[in-house]
């Protein structure tokens, strides 16, 4: 099915009508959902019991937070909206045992991708204020600045891991709000800095990361947006012993998101979140597909496809990986 | 790679200890001779061991880490080292992306009466070690030396 | 604007290579991928035309993320604790927005007050601190509701304002009047130009539309302080990380920590967030395990207990804390929400 906004307002009406119902009826106690940011070009999550505020949801090609990562936190029953990916990370709580599937009533969102508003600025120079419109028609970005109008083609704008989605329609959903969407299936130009990664030497890549994590400021964005990251105490916060400087220096910023892209390994749908939510442009999503590539390539595992699946650390086979052992 | 004749590489071994920590420890009394490059951390099982301490251990300046296990199907809680085994196969394949040696980390099987095969994992290591050349991946920095932090010296 | 000076855009390259004799000189880069202050090159100043404002506040050059205190290191008679290399070199940081300038003053109380913090201020003391008139605010900037706004000087030693082809000049401190008094380089401003600078702030002071009444935001605060309802809705979209405080202007929290390895080491000192859960889990717990109690905390510190100990409010208005925010969290739309005085139940 190819986008248009005539649908999308179609399934807004419906998230809205929904959602309102749910409430109404007791079904859940809490809807989380988008509503407008008070940004251009951007929505915010909406954490709400209040049916009137259900007139506040939104579907657009700007809806970016994964919001299953409030899961854990909240309490009660609760209506959540969920793009495909978002599902995938619903589905691995679930099967962590995060989260219970009778609490949840799940409002799927068909998606046709997000559009990377940091992507369109670097196309067009401008910042996003100053970015006019930025709308969806089929497979074609308009961008409006003041009297100027540009074109761009999807694998242009999109996020880097919309591109290579595996599951634009959820498919664990209570109700699904549109009909099924089809993956932009643009892989090969969704790897972004991991081809180049590919291409170097292991110095090469080794100086790239250190140098990248100079800059790190350690605020944990990109551990506190992740729906993998739930541990209650996380190892960075560990005093006894002190796993690694709870300081933003660079050999322990790099160690850190080492270990936190190994302790998520499995666990991660590579939603691009963290790459997202880095403030410091840290190109995090060459880390986090990696491993996704990794954990697919040794084990034909990819997380959060079915709530019946065991997670990926806690099974095995009897006869796998034993190339690893000499 | 050219190196100091003097280096020596510093290794962890992270040792289960119902099979490969009494493994080694049969190669001591047994007086086989091993290489003394091994600073072994015995763990209660090679599924206890969070890719945590073997990314620390480098972070520390260890040159290696060798992680030895029960055999498939010998583990005294069952299944440990088939866990060990996938979270070791993940570990080691992401820090080879992110341009570690994979070498530095060697996995093993090693029983409690085999002494001769942990001898031989040690020096194969050492030996693959020095060909590599010491670990300064994070900054080179050295890794705590006991007898020094005990005697004070 | 009485003794202003000019410089051509052409010759500001010459006059910060002039300035470079005496002071390590810092100008916004983005040589790493992000906006941020850098040693300058001796040539770019292209910043001119991209430069709006860096990711990291001003303040990370005088109270940075991390900071060595001391390193020990030992010897046959026990342990060895050395300071840092003292540092005498003048650093002067060109291109501060108002924003960030203003921040400094509102940080410098907090530095001299109740003790005097000698890695803060030996910095301070240090440095020249020359702003950049903001002629292109962002959406998220708020500035003018702070007592500031993109032509404020306050905390700056000189001001620079971009007029087309040149760069009005203003001594504003008496280190940096100085500075400009006896500058060759620059030229006398004209009536002309001085007028231009004056339309040029009004039009950027017009583009600031965020605007927030903040006149009695203190005791509005403090009537709904105890309002968990409020603060539950207020947070519950935040996801507790460190983006809005590590890289807000005038958050000043530190921890100091031991970063040791085989007895040897240094003392650190580096930024802290009261966002964090593990914030202040050094002596106990924190005491504000919650996260509605951490975010009203933010608030709190910044629109109430500062002004409270500084009559000012301990925010500039910069706008990072709703740009850089993973959820779009909004200061603005959270303190517009307060309730009026009256309206409160306590």
């Amino acid at each position: 099915m190819s986008y248009s906004a005539a649908k999308n307002s179609q399934m807004q009406k419906k998230l809205r009508q929904e959602a309102k119902a749910l409430l109404e009826q007791g079904k859940v106690d809490c809807i989380i959902g988008y509503e407008p940011g008070s940004l251009k070009h951007a929505t915010t999550p909406l954490i709400t019991k209040d049916k009137a505020a259900t007139e506040r949801l939104v579907i657009n090609p700007f809806i970016v937070n994964n919001l299953s990562n409030f899961l854990p936190y909240t309490k009660g029953r609760i209506g959540i909206v969920a793009k495909g990916c978002d599902s995938r990370s619903i589905v691995s709580l679930i099967q962590d045992n995060k989260v219970k599937r009778e609490d949840l009533f799940i409002l799927g969102v068909p998606c046709s991708g997000l559009i990377d508003v940091s992507k369109v600025e670097a196309l067009v120079g401008k910042y996003r204020d100053e970015i006019d419109d930025i709308s969806r028609q089929g497979d074609i970005i308009t961008v409006k600045v003041g009297a100027a109008k540009k074109e761009f083609s999807l694998s242009q704008v999109m996020f880097d891991n919309c591109l290579a989605c595996e599951l634009p329609t959820p498919a664990e959903y209570d109700v699904l709000l549109g009909e099924p969407t089809s993956p932009i299936g643009a892989a090969a130009e969704s790897a972004g800095k991991l081809d180049e990664l590919k291409a170097m030497t292991a110095a090469q890549r080794w100086a790239f990361w250190q140098n990248e994590f100079r800059r790190c400021t350690r605020c944990y964005a990109c551990r506190n947006v992740c729906p993998a990251c739930y541990c209650k105490r996380c190892f960075v916060d560990e005093t006894e012993p002190q796993w690694l400087a709870p300081m933003p220096q660079e050999p322990d910023n790099l160690m850190f998101q080492i270990i936190r892209n190994l302790h998520v390994s499995g666990r991660c749908t590579d939603c691009g979140e963290c790459e997202r939510t880095c403030p410091v442009n840290i190109p995090l999503r060459a880390l986090t597909r990696d491993m996704y590539d990794i954990v697919d390539e040794l084990f034909e595992f990819k997380s959060g496809m079915d709530t019946k699946t065991q997670p990926l650390l806690t099974a095995y086979e009897v006869d796998e990986a034993e190339d690893l052992v000499k | 790679m050219t190196q100091d004749s003097e280096w020596e590489p510093r290794l962890l071994g992270l040792l289960c200890k119902w099979c490969s920590y009494a493994g080694a420890d049969l190669a001591g009394t047994g007086r086989k001779k091993y290489p003394a490059n091994i600073r072994i951390i015995k763990v209660p099982c090679s599924g206890r061991i969070d890719p945590l301490l073997i990314v620390k251990a480098l972070r520390l300046g260890f040159d290696g880490v060798l992680v030895s296990g029960c055999h498939p199907g010998d583990c005294h809680y069952q299944t440990g080292n088939y866990r060990a085994r996938r979270r070791l196969a993940i570990t080691r394949k992401f820090l080879e992306g992110m341009g570690v040696d994979p070498r530095r980390l060697r996995a093993t099987w090693v029983s409690a009466s085999e002494s001769g095969k942990f001898v031989e994992v040690v020096s194969d290591l050492v030996k693959d070690l020095k060909e590599i050349g010491p670990n300064e991946l994070f900054g080179g920095k050295k890794q705590p030396d006991a007898e020094k932090a005990k005697t004070g010296s | 604007m009485a003794d202003s000076k000019k410089v051509r855009k052409e010759d500001l390259a010459g006059l910060l290579t002039e300035w470079s004799r005496d002071y390590a000189v810092l100008a916004p880069s983005r040589a790493d991928g992000v906006a941020r202050m850098a040693a300058w090159d001796g040539e770019d100043i292209s910043f001119l035309d991209w430069y709006r404002n860096t990711i990291n506040p001003v303040k990370s050059l005088f109270l940075p993320p991390v900071e060595e205190m001391f390193s020990i290191s030992r010897n046959e008679r026990g342990h060895r604790i050395e300071l840092p290399p003292k540092d005498d070199t003048g650093c002067l940081v060109f291109g501060v927005r108002p924003c960030d300038a203003r921040s400094l003053i509102l940080l410098d109380v907090v530095f001299e007050d109740a003790y005097e913090d000698p890695y803060y201020l030996d910095r301070r003391r240090r440095s020249i601190v020359v702003g950049l008139c903001c002629t292109n605010p962002c959406d998220s900037c708020f500035c003018t509701s702070v007592d500031s706004g993109p032509a404020a000087t306050a905390g700056m030693d000189i001001m620079f304002t971009d007029i087309g082809d040149n760069l009005l000049v203003e001594g504003i401190s008496r280190k940096g009047k100085e500075l400009v008094a006896g500058n060759a380089t620059l030229a006398k401003a004209t009536r002309t130009d001085e007028n231009r600078a004056r339309k040029i702030r009004l039009a950027a002071e017009k583009k600031i539309t965020r605007k927030i009444d903040t006149g009695d935001s203190k005791e509005r605060l403090l009537a709904v302080f105890e309002d968990e309802s409020f603060w539950q809705q207020v947070s519950a979209k935040c996801v507790s990380c460190g983006v809005c405080t590590l890289l807000c202007p005038t958050c000043y929290c530190f921890d100091i920590n031991d970063a040791m390895t085989g007895g040897e080491g240094s003392r650190c000192r580096s930024l802290d967030s009261c966002a964090f859960s593990s914030y202040t889990k050094m002596p106990m717990e924190n005491p504000r395990a919650d996260k509605w109690r951490r975010v009203r905390n933010k608030l709190c510190h910044k629109y109430e207990f500062y002004p409270m100990l500084f009559d000012n409010i301990a925010c500039t208005g910069c706008g990072r804390c709703i740009r850089l925010c993973p959820v779009n969290w909004d200061i603005t739309q959270v303190l517009d929400s307060l309730p009026a005085k009256h309206e409160s139940k306590i």
